[in-house]
């Protein structure tokens, strides 16, 4: 008998362990309703023009390259279909895209890299890069650009300049996501607000959008939601950034990355005025689904990334348009981030493959007009110009707003700043549960334990 | 006769070896390699600097670890007692004869077949004002005034309500079937005794069934305190951890400072400091259990 108790107890004891630490494993998938990349939208067969070939020069075998993204959707489509156009017209490279999924994504490549598994080419966001620097997961590209025939002036001088930590190159910009205002012209008509020219009659200041949302409120049918905006994280954390740095504000971390740096008044200011839009019931409290809100018609406005682009225009009947979000404050702002190629660190550093990346992360920024079907502004202003891009609607629109996308600094702290602090503040302010004063002294407090981390 | 014996106890780990292979890779050299890590700045990549006991001292004094250890204390206290009297409930009810008996054993049990992130969906889904459930059934009988929501997932005792029904709904189911086993083993001729000597339902119920399912009960409630400490899905689909952090249990903590703050070492420490609390809350209950064993014999 005796001997059975132990028995019981030590299995006990490497049950409960195993369970624990087991626990600790489970990944998830669990994201916010709108992570950046949800944005999908069935992906046009029509065959594009291949665009412009970088010249390849050399024969024999072919170059094979591993390729790993986080794109599903709409932008895993174009990535594929931008893949093939590559492949097709570059007989001596072969692309191979794996597809990750977005959650895991990043944690997977700084294992496999980690572990020497790597991929030949990855895709990271620029507020990410920093980190994945730090940790030596990527490479810089400054020799390998050359080489490729890749010219830095070909893109805009805003995306790229996110891209470089001291002074050197790191990734190839493709695009930038910024955060934009979408609106209802059905709605916005019924309520008197939208002009002639098809765009909406709104005051650029900050009284001018409180007007406008207050006349929709008026006009508008009771089950209408003015504003289409999420209660949490990150969509009202990207307005807040937009209005913080329209105020002049400039990011939460000090030139030197190393401490807590926030413009408390112009903090408060903007905080306080995006808690009105809530409190002021211009936007819908705890809205379950704010995509769906504007996507089925209920709602005058709404803000977000680009990427939603791709999905309005899917969906029928929806009469819908873009613009930047609007001036309230001093300067031109918003917030934005932008899918970048990287060249991760692998073990034989081949040069031959490195090159053949470069030119095929050149390819993809050159041929932006097959990834701004999505919405995403691409990184090189000659694909502006470029009959395709003009020729789809919208994107025009909003396109200025690559200039003025307010980046984070290359602190290697930026997602841990935005998920564990930032968020979490941010949204007792929005569910008018904590004062925007309290809320950047709690939010510096916490940046600060972030970068002493 | 011992080279019988012998020969039994190779064959026998002949078979075994498979999987203990696996499981000493997977789960046993693991569990060593953790302690190494509690002593190193250990990121997702590699083992980095020496710490010594830095992680431990550490650990001790973080705040958020013992937030996030008393939110895991929480939730055990909600689930455990609850899980008991509804798991008991159910089963006397599904033991019951009726025509209705095994609709019911089916309805208590099919939650449990569904994943964590199903049932937790389905709660989130339940849960969700204007379109969700609940608040639309309390709109209809008229106790939510029209107009008015319920925000369940956003405020902190209410989120604590809504994730200890979604916990129980969903695994109820086990401990039901081990209760309802348990129930209908008693032998039939103690309540028939019962009965002749003129005991009520209520009497035995108390006298009769309850200390019959005193031993399953107790092993019931020792997993369910264990399962409750090491609660992560449920609370991170439905309320991600929020509002601010107030329904983070530690487990959210760990592989949050693991994975996304990539600090494994870090992560390992909070690990073990919640290994031995469980362990300690095992060997108390075991004690406890053996000192009324031997009271009653």
């Amino acid at each position: 008998m005796k001997k059975r108790n132990t028995g019981f107890l030590a299995l006990a004891f490497i049950l409960s362990s195993s369970l624990v630490l087991g626990a600790c494993g489970s990944n998830n998938n669990a994201g916010g309703a709108a992570n950046g990349n949800t944005g999908s939208s069935p992906a046009p067969s029509a065959d594009n023009s291949t665009g412009g070939n970088t010249g390849t020069e050399g024969s024999g075998e072919a170059v094979n390259l591993s390729f790993w993204t986080l794109f599903d959707g709409g932008d895993g489509d174009n990535m594929q279909k931008l893949v093939d156009e590559f492949n097709k017209s570059h007989p001596d490279i072969k692309v191979k895209n794996t597809k990750l999924v977005w959650a895991e994504y990043y944690t997977k490549l700084i294992t496999a890299v980690g572990n020497g598994n790597g991929p030949d080419i990855g895709i990271s966001h620029t507020s990410r890069l920093p980190d994945l620097i730090n940790q030596g997961v990527v490479t810089d590209l400054d020799a390998v650009a050359g080489e490729a025939g890749v010219d830095w002036a070909t893109f805009n001088q805003n995306l790229l300049d996110a891209t470089v930590v001291d002074g050197k190159h790191y990734a190839v910009p493709i695009d930038t996501h910024p955060f934009i205002m979408y609106y209802n012209k059905k709605l916005l008509k019924e309520a008197g607000l939208l002009g002639d020219d098809g765009k909406p009659v709104l005051e650029q200041s900050a009284d001018g959008l409180l007007a406008f949302l207050k006349t929709l409120k008026e006009k508008l049918p009771a089950k209408t939601t003015p504003f289409a905006l999420s209660n949490s994280n990150d969509d009202p954390y990207r307005l807040w950034w937009a209005l913080y740095s329209q105020l002049g504000g400039n990011d939460l971390v000090s030139d030197d990355l190393k401490k807590a740096e926030i413009d408390k008044a112009k903090g408060i200011q903007a905080a306080e005025y995006i808690q009105k839009l809530f409190t002021e019931g211009y936007i819908k409290k705890n809205d379950p689904d704010f995509y769906k809100n504007f996507q089925s018609g209920t709602a005058a406005i709404m803000m977000t990334g680009v990427w939603a682009t791709g999905t309005w225009e899917a969906t029928k009947g929806l009469e819908f348009g873009a613009m930047p979000i609007p001036k309230l404050f001093g300067q031109e702002a918003t917030w934005g981030d932008s899918h970048t190629i990287i060249l991760p660190l692998t073990k034989s550093e081949d040069p031959a493959k490195r090159k053949a990346a470069l030119i095929f992360a050149d390819y993809v920024a050159e041929n932006g007009q097959i990834w701004a079907k999505a919405g995403h502004i691409p990184s090189k202003p000659s694909v502006l110009e470029k009959p395709e891009y003009k020729d789809m609607p919208y994107r025009s629109d909003y396109a200025a707003v690559a200039g003025t996308v307010k980046f984070n600094k290359p602190s290697t702290k930026n997602w841990q700043i935005r998920d564990n602090v930032s968020f979490k503040i941010l949204n007792e302010v929005w569910a008018n549960k904590m004062k925007p004063a309290e809320a950047m002294d709690k939010m510096e407090a916490g940046v600060q334990k972030e970068l002493d981390k | 006769m011992k080279m019988k014996k012998w020969r039994a106890d190779a064959q026998a780990l002949l078979f075994l070896l498979p999987f203990l292979i696996v499981y000493g890779l997977f789960t046993i050299w693991p569990m060593f390699k953790g302690v190494e890590m509690t002593f190193y700045k250990w990121t997702l990549i590699r083992k980095m600097d020496f710490l010594g006991w830095d992680n431990y001292s550490k650990v001790l004094q973080d705040r958020e670890v013992w937030e996030a250890l008393g939110h895991s204390l929480i939730f055990v206290v909600l689930t455990t007692p609850t899980m008991l009297v509804l798991s008991i409930s159910l089963a006397l009810i599904a033991n019951r004869k009726s025509v209705l008996q095994k609709f019911y054993r089916s309805i208590f049990f099919i939650p449990s077949v569904l994943s964590v992130a199903v049932a937790s969906y389905l709660g989130l889904f339940v849960f969700q004002p204007y379109t969700g459930l609940v608040n639309s059934v309390l709109h209809l009988i008229h106790l939510l005034p029209g107009g008015t929501e319920i925000f369940w997932l956003t405020e902190t005792r209410l989120a604590w309500i809504a994730i200890t029904l979604i916990t129980l709904w969903w695994t109820v189911g086990f401990n039901f079937i081990l209760h309802l086993s348990a129930i209908q083993e008693i032998p039939d001729e103690i309540y028939e005794a019962a009965r002749l000597d003129g005991a009520g339902d209520r009497q035995m119920f108390w006298r009769i069934t309850l200390p019959y399912l005193a031993p399953i009960t107790k092993t019931i409630t020792m997993l369910q305190i264990i399962a409750s400490f090491k609660v992560f899905m449920q609370i991170y689909i439905v309320t991600g951890g929020g509002p601010l952090d107030s329904t983070r249990p530690i487990i959210q903590l760990i592989y949050q400072t693991g994975f996304k703050s990539n600090d494994l070492g870090y992560a390992a420490t909070m690990s073990y400091l919640l290994f031995v609390i469980l362990l300690v809350l095992s060997a108390l209950q075991y004690w406890m259990n053996n000192r009324k064993g031997a009271e009653l014999s």
